[in-house]
């Protein structure tokens, strides 16, 4: 995702600001948005969340954790050096968009994706936290019906036996009475955090190493590398194990120790593509020029590898929602937040005659990883017309 | 070459090292913490805290100074001397021992299947592009990837071992190990795994066969006449197989290690996986510390090996500065 402004001229250009820092517009957007942010939570940390405890926003027993301020900064990173630059630069992103059209099953799954982000944004806001009713156990979907004898009581029609679903759980509930429907909700919440957040971690990690190994090279490159590869060596998921065994779990944890570990591969990525691009000519010309190490990186070989790192991303992150439901379903993640794995855990034993309850929570994670492997393609197409598949 | 290779083997003793570092680190933080809050209970329950702290670095050790701590503790490390497992009632290393041969059961032939079928299914795929086969193994291939493996093999077991009843749902660690028995309660896990790690195998291969698909080595050979079997291995496949052998060692052995765990616990099959998931449910920290860690070790051989196939598989590459 080229973001060079095509339109700037010669004389546009302020030279002399190149050895300096400029910053940018969508730079200027997002350090004054970080900025604002950091305010507000000094000074919901100083006097310990009054601000948000009972706040009104969110429905029953919300509150704001440190996972919600760094899905914020994710959130404002995401707006502006995604999307601010997508609308600008109209005619690149119209090119784009035809490009990533051509795979009509990318289309449908970009929907898909963006629906369970939208749900996964305002869910809080839609619905409550599901509560335990014994009362209303096991009610089958709507549409679908189940032996009578299996719900205690059934709050749809009876029919010839039957317990029919009702609109009041449009995806039946759990084996305690929890609506199905605002579980699958929570679930697009972790989602989409843990995609948002470790992307995020991800993209600034590995960018920077990867850049900063293939260009200013020597020992620098020689530590970076080594470190990348003893980071490699060490699965992410047994750190994990070892970390939750010894301090404890939560989803902040696993976001934390996927972000921060995880990142090896995407440094490598960048840096071979950093590594041909600096042997370009624009690059030789812009050094000619006189532009520092730092201009060269930010203005030249960053925006040219954007596009690898984006659709390398793409490819990531549906793992990493697929580890966080595995861990869910073993009963090792965050036991605090309702998310898929942990739905499908709790109706495995219900399976023979709830089938349900673990199938619905399935589905969705199904579909998530599905979309994202189509998108992921349909990117690498679209951004990437240098790479072939490796 | 051989340098190379000797340099990479140095290199992965000293990766072990560090990473044994951090997890003593890791451990000696906590300890730290256990012994605050100790002081603490002591404190409150209004005994003697300091008391209380000394008998717990007795029990401990850690009234040893802290060099000799980490010292003791990779000599211990390396003399397979991994402590006892109270939960299990046996030394740590008997009861990997002892878990081991159930984690091979499946994962070797799970192995086989997916470097053969992938190899094959990608090889076929590039040579019969866009054709509706390929688009078959394109679409297995994604839909493997994407179904979460324990969710599949609860769905699976229910379907093929409560309704059909043609596997047992219990896995019966006494079957002996070329039988029928265990072959029936092998064949849905084995099956799991293979569908999982079979695409991306798949999809990489066949992205990299298409490069010498259309190779004019590839067509002067054909020209010569040579045989299409003969092609495919000597032309297509053997210089495809240098960056497939990187990704098979990381994306297998990265899948291998997290699917043991969830394969194990959802057939119930006693290996590796569910030892060291049962020693977490038991606070069992040695049982803990040992599981992960031959997690660990097989990752890093695994990589040592890959760098080791490399050198064998592509003698274009210059190792002078490396």
């Amino acid at each position: 995702m080229s973001t060079d402004t095509p339109r700037r001229r010669f004389e546009d250009i302020d030279w002399e600001a190149n050895h300096g820092i400029a910053v940018g517009r969508q730079t200027a957007g997002f350090l004054t948005t970080l900025a604002a942010l950091a305010v507000v939570f000094a000074f919901d940390y100083v006097r310990e969340a009054p601000l948000f405890s009972p706040n009104p926003l969110f429905r029953d027993g919300w509150d704001l954790t440190q996972l919600d301020w760094l899905f914020v900064v994710s959130l404002s990173l995401f707006v502006f050096y995604v999307l601010v630059p997508l609308a600008t630069h109209r005619r690149m992103t119209a090119h784009y968009w035809r490009e990533f059209r051509k795979n009509r099953a990318a289309v449908v799954s970009l929907w898909f994706l963006i629906v369970v982000f939208t749900l996964g944004l305002v869910g809080p806001l839609i619905v409550s936290k599901p509560q335990v009713a014994l009362t209303q156990s096991y009610q089958p979907p709507v549409g679908l019906s189940v032996d009578s004898t299996v719900p205690l009581s059934c709050v749809g029609d009876v029919v010839g036996g039957r317990c029919h679903g009702n609109w009041q759980f449009p995806l039946g509930t759990t084996g305690d009475g929890k609506d199905i429907l605002s579980l699958v909700v929570l679930g697009m919440r972790v989602s989409i955090r843990i995609g948002l957040i470790t992307s995020f971690l991800i993209i600034s990690i590995g960018a920077t190493v990867g850049t900063v190994a293939a260009y200013v090279g020597g020992l620098v490159d020689e530590v970076l590398m080594r470190y990348v590869d003893i980071q490699q060596v060490f699965p992410s998921f047994l750190l994990y194990l070892l970390l939750i065994y010894l301090f404890g779990g939560s989803l902040l944890m696993f976001i934390l120790v996927f972000g921060l570990f995880s990142w090896g591969g995407t440094a490598r990525l960048v840096r071979s593509a950093a590594l041909q691009r600096s042997e370009d000519e624009y690059v030789e010309v812009a050094r000619c020029a006189g532009a520092g190490t730092a201009h060269v990186i930010r203005r030249h070989i960053l925006p040219n590898v954007s596009g690898t790192v984006i659709t390398n991303l793409t490819l990531l992150i549906p793992g990493l929602i697929l580890f966080e439901a595995g861990l869910a379903f073993l009963s090792l993640g965050d036991p605090t937040i309702p998310s898929w794995g942990q739905t499908i855990a709790a109706g495995r034993s219900d399976l023979r005659t709830a089938w349900w309850i673990s199938t619905v929570p399935g589905v969705f994670l199904f579909l998530t990883i599905l979309a994202f492997n189509f998108v992921g393609d349909a990117l690498r197409d679209a951004l990437d017309p240098r790479s072939e598949v490796e | 070459m051989r340098w190379y290779v000797a340099r990479r083997l140095l290199w992965a003793i000293v990766a072990t090292f560090v990473i044994l570092s951090i997890t003593w680190a890791l451990l000696y933080v906590t300890e730290q913490q256990a012994l605050t809050s100790i002081q603490f209970q002591a404190a409150v329950s209004g005994g003697d805290a300091e008391a209380a702290r000394a008998a717990y670095e007795q029990q401990r050790g850690l009234d040893r100074p802290l060099w000799r701590q980490y010292t003791d503790y990779m000599t211990n490390m390396a003399t397979f001397n991994w402590g006892y497992s109270t939960s299990r009632g046996q030394p740590v290393t008997a009861a990997i021992a002892d878990a081991l041969p159930y984690t091979m059961m499946y994962s070797v032939p799970w192995t086989i299947l997916t470097v053969a079928l992938g190899l094959s299914i990608g090889l076929y795929s590039a040579t019969h592009q866009y054709s509706r086969f390929d688009y078959a193994a394109t679409f297995v291939a994604f839909f493997g990837y994407a179904i979460p493996n324990f969710w599949f093999g609860i769905v699976l077991l229910v379907v093929f071992g409560v309704h059909l009843d043609m596997v047992p749902i219990v896995f019966d660690p006494d079957a002996p190990v070329f039988s029928l028995a265990n072959a029936r309660q092998l064949v849905l896990p084995v099956f799991v795994l293979t569908t999982g790690s079979i695409a991306s195998l798949t999809r990489y291969t066949r992205a990299e066969a298409l490069e010498y698909v259309e190779a004019t080595f590839t067509k002067t050979a054909k020209a010569k006449g040579v045989s299409e079997r003969r092609i495919l291995l000597l032309h297509v496949l053997r210089p495809a197989a240098v960056p497939l052998s990187t990704i098979l060692v990381a994306d297998l052995l990265g899948l291998f290690i997290a699917s043991s765990y969830l394969v194990e616990v959802v057939f119930g099959i006693p290996g590796l996986g569910q030892l060291s998931f049962k020693a977490i449910q038991n606070q069992d920290t040695p049982l803990v510390l040992a599981t992960t860690l031959v997690g660990v070790f097989i990752a890093v051989i695994g990589n040592l090996l890959q760098d080791v196939a490399y050198t064998v598989l592509d003698p274009r590459i210059d190792y002078g500065d490396r």
